[in-house]
């Protein structure tokens, strides 16, 4: 009794309006009014936090205006900066490096950190709270740890080359130029893994065991099995957390303002850090507002064309006839 | 009807209640200033600090005290963090909502203020000027008007050395610059790090610049940079400044890693008493900074001071003195009459007073107060308290650190693109003409 039920509920729009539609007028007005009620509110938040502030920013990138007194109207002087701007151009390239060298060195890691401990082996509750640790610190404290681990004369680490005699550990690890940034991706790394691990875990849980055994049954290997099977069943998983990879690590600020602050040169200068020293460092709002409409154009542009290109929108089954 | 009305007079008192709470909590610690307070006799005063200190409780006392000679007159006394203070306070004059009295490192933020009219002038000579050594109000004096008054200790900029170090290789600390890159040849072939420099920080780096600009060129170098004057950075001084810098980089004066080493924590202060670096460049802070993490590095009479070096046919004067000259208060034009009122009663009688300045001496501070001289005797740290008051005395030119007296716009840039100069990766030449058109499009 219960399937058709379920089946009704699904198909609701053909076949339920007609009966509906004759006294139904009152009542869906009703509705309206109740509808608005309930979304009235968090509407109202989300325009005067969000639409309103993106409006301002965007106003805000045509004035010239220090913070004091009375803006001016700058026409498009600032976005003619931005094109000039040298370091401009430099914090946006260090920034797709970023966003691309993030996407690549964790995407492979949390896939296979999440379908281990999807897994049903022994002690896999331990290993899976280790690996889950990064993700409760505070990103400061993470920041300040390993600045500590990787100082250049009293680290851990410089401690540990000397000892052991290892010298390629003995590194000016955010010092030099040209480490700087990996670094910094690294340890960015070792702090959303865990996040995306998670979301792999619940991906992988959630594929039915029938395809595992039909794979078996067809004479699949376990790495046709995963090539075959897993990887396409994680195709949503792969676009929610590639979504929040890339849009999250286009405005990654904190751990590069507190460890690097952008240095040494410009090597790890990122757009949200150009952005905040325009605007906090030398209260040049209207420049600053430039980048930030930019980040925030590039951010959901990035989010809507992974969306549009994985088919992400139309949430198609993936299960077809395996239920 | 009489319990409805009494219902609702109820709830607007709720209601009132509420949207004052909503006021305070959106105003913060600046309820009660400018327009909100329009009508009391109470002032209210931003104090930056770093935690916890002596110093602050000298003001703290200062106020209660003046508060009790002066009935009638009150001042509400914030602490504001130190790195959060300046875009609070940008924020507040940018939304006319000062408090009375507000802190400031004067120089081009405060002219930024000045400029906006946002600032009480104080006039050309308050009565409490003399009171203070005249080097001390440069910072804060503007088109000939003065619009603060000192509230903390002069902090000079010298090098701090390991004495330990210097005596075990048979060194004195060097007077010439010669002398200097000759004492950084015979550290390092004994595997020291000459000198050990917080550049992570960048502003360590900026006193390089400042001293070198100074002995080379003399002290009009500074001024016209500090007036923005068209092309200033072009000055031939201001090259070779950088030229001389990148010369102790490429003859290893610092320690590893010196682009990434910060000032707090296990930085560069760590490096000195440790005995890994011989030497640091540093504002007299360091001095405390040291005691808080090796006191008997200091009391042991380990750390020694010494002026920045000459540079030979250079037209700096050797006495030549750069760093803070002071931090500052100033009224915001906002205020009430009888808010300018009170902060100009606390101006004269409480932070101009001997008794202050002794409490400052007591705090551990070095006051720019013109008869301090004779009250640090007794004090722990007396040696280096009175070699650094009577050097500020007797400096003919106490330059403001640049990153404070120039505009933000050009400060920030300087400070990123003076890095690079550090780390070899930008010639003198660039840096000059990235300075110069900053400069141009900033002012």
């Amino acid at each position: 009794m219960t399937a058709p039920a379920v089946q009704g509920a699904r198909t609701t729009p053909a076949a339920a309006q007609p009966s509906r539609r004759g006294g139904g007028r009152d009542r869906r007005r009703g509705h309206r009014v109740a509808d608005l009620a309930g979304v009235g509110p968090p509407m109202l938040l989300f325009c005067l936090f969000i639409i309103v502030p993106m409006i301002v920013a965007m106003v805000l990138s045509f004035v010239r205006w220090n913070g004091l007194g009375t803006p001016h109207w700058a026409g498009g002087s600032n976005w003619a900066q931005f094109f000039r701007d040298p370091v401009a151009r430099t914090s946006l390239v260090v920034t797709l490096k970023v966003v691309g060298l993030s996407y690549v060195v964790q995407t492979p890691i949390s896939i296979a950190l999440g379908l281990f401990i999807a897994g049903r082996q022994r002690y896999r509750a331990v290993y899976a709270s280790l690996f889950v640790l990064p993700l409760l610190m505070s990103t400061a404290g993470i920041s300040l740890m390993w600045e500590s681990l990787l100082d250049p004369n009293f680290g851990a680490l410089t401690s540990l080359a000397k000892s052991w005699h290892v010298a390629f550990l003995q590194q000016n690890w955010l010092g030099d130029p040209g480490l700087a940034l990996y670094v910094l991706v690294a340890i960015i790394a070792w702090q959303f893994i865990p996040f995306h691990t998670l979301l792999y875990q619940v991906g992988r849980r959630q594929i039915p065991q029938v395809l595992y055994e039909a794979a078996t049954l067809d004479g699949a290997g376990p790495a046709a099995t995963f090539w075959r099977v897993t990887l396409p069943q994680l195709r949503y998983t792969m676009v929610t957390s590639g979504i929040l990879m890339v849009v999250g690590s286009l405005t990654y600020f904190d751990i590069i303002y507190i460890m690097t602050d952008g240095g040494p040169g410009f090597t790890t200068r990122v757009l949200s850090l150009d952005m905040y020293d325009a605007a906090f460092l030398q209260d040049q709002y209207g420049y600053a507002s430039v980048l930030a409409v930019l980040l925030g154009v590039l951010g959901i542009a990035v989010a809507v064309s992974l969306v549009r290109f994985t088919g992400f929108a139309t949430m198609a089954s993936q299960q077809e006839g395996a239920a | 009807m009489g319990d409805t009305s009494a219902a609702r007079r109820r709830w607007m008192t709720v209601g009132v209640a509420v949207a004052a709470a909503l006021t305070l909590a959106a105003c913060g610690s600046s309820a009660g200033s400018g327009r909100n307070g329009s009508s009391s006799g109470t002032a209210t005063m931003w104090i930056v600090t770093t935690g916890p200190s002596p110093a602050n409780t000298a003001i703290q006392n200062l106020v209660s005290s003046f508060e009790k000679s002066h009935a009638g007159e009150k001042i509400t006394l914030d602490f504001v963090e130190n790195q959060s203070f300046k875009q609070k306070i940008q924020l507040a004059m940018g939304a006319g909502n000062a408090p009375t009295i507000f802190f400031t490192w004067g120089g081009g933020v405060l002219q930024q203020y000045i400029k906006a009219g946002d600032v009480q002038s104080l006039g050309s000579s308050p009565s409490w000027a003399s009171s203070f050594l005249p080097s001390s109000l440069g910072a804060v004096t503007y088109n000939g008007q003065i619009y603060g008054i000192p509230v903390s200790g002069t902090q000079p900029v010298y090098f701090f050395y390991n004495k330990a170090i210097f005596s075990q290789y048979h060194l004195t600390f060097p007077t010439t610059w010669d002398g200097l890159l000759s004492t950084i040849a015979t550290l390092k072939s004994h595997g020291i790090a000459p000198i050990s420099l917080a550049n992570g920080d960048q502003w360590p780096g900026l006193m390089y610049l400042e001293y070198l600009t100074d002995r080379i060129g003399g002290p009009t170098v500074a001024q016209d940079l500090q007036a923005n004057k068209a092309n200033a950075w072009s000055n031939p001084a201001v090259t070779q400044a950088l030229t001389d810098i990148q010369d102790l980089v490429k003859a290893g004066a610092f320690e590893t890693g010196y682009d990434s080493v910060h000032f707090s924590g296990s930085g560069s202060d760590a490096l000195v008493y440790s005995g890994k670096a011989a030497m640091q460049l540093m504002g007299d802070w360091d001095i405390g900074s040291i005691l808080g993490s090796d006191q008997s590095f200091v009391t042991g009479g380990n750390l020694g001071m010494a002026p920045f070096p000459t540079i030979s046919g250079g037209a700096g004067n050797p006495s030549d003195l750069a760093g803070n000259t002071a931090s500052y208060v100033a009224i915001s034009s906002k205020a009430t009459a009888t808010q300018k009122k009170i902060a100009e009663d606390f101006f004269a009688d409480a932070l101009s007073s001997t008794n202050y300045a002794k409490a400052e001496v007591a705090a551990g501070e070095v006051p720019v107060s013109t008869g301090a001289a004779s009250l640090f005797r007794g004090q722990s740290l007396a040696s280096y308290d009175t070699t650094i008051y009577s050097s500020v005395q007797s400096a003919p030119s106490f330059q403001y650190s640049w990153d404070q007296a120039m505009t933000p716009q050009v400060a920030n840039v300087m400070l990123t693109n003076l890095a690079q100069i550090f780390e070899l990766s930008e010639t003198p030449a660039r840096f000059v003409s990235t300075l110069n058109s900053q400069a141009a499009s900033g002012s």
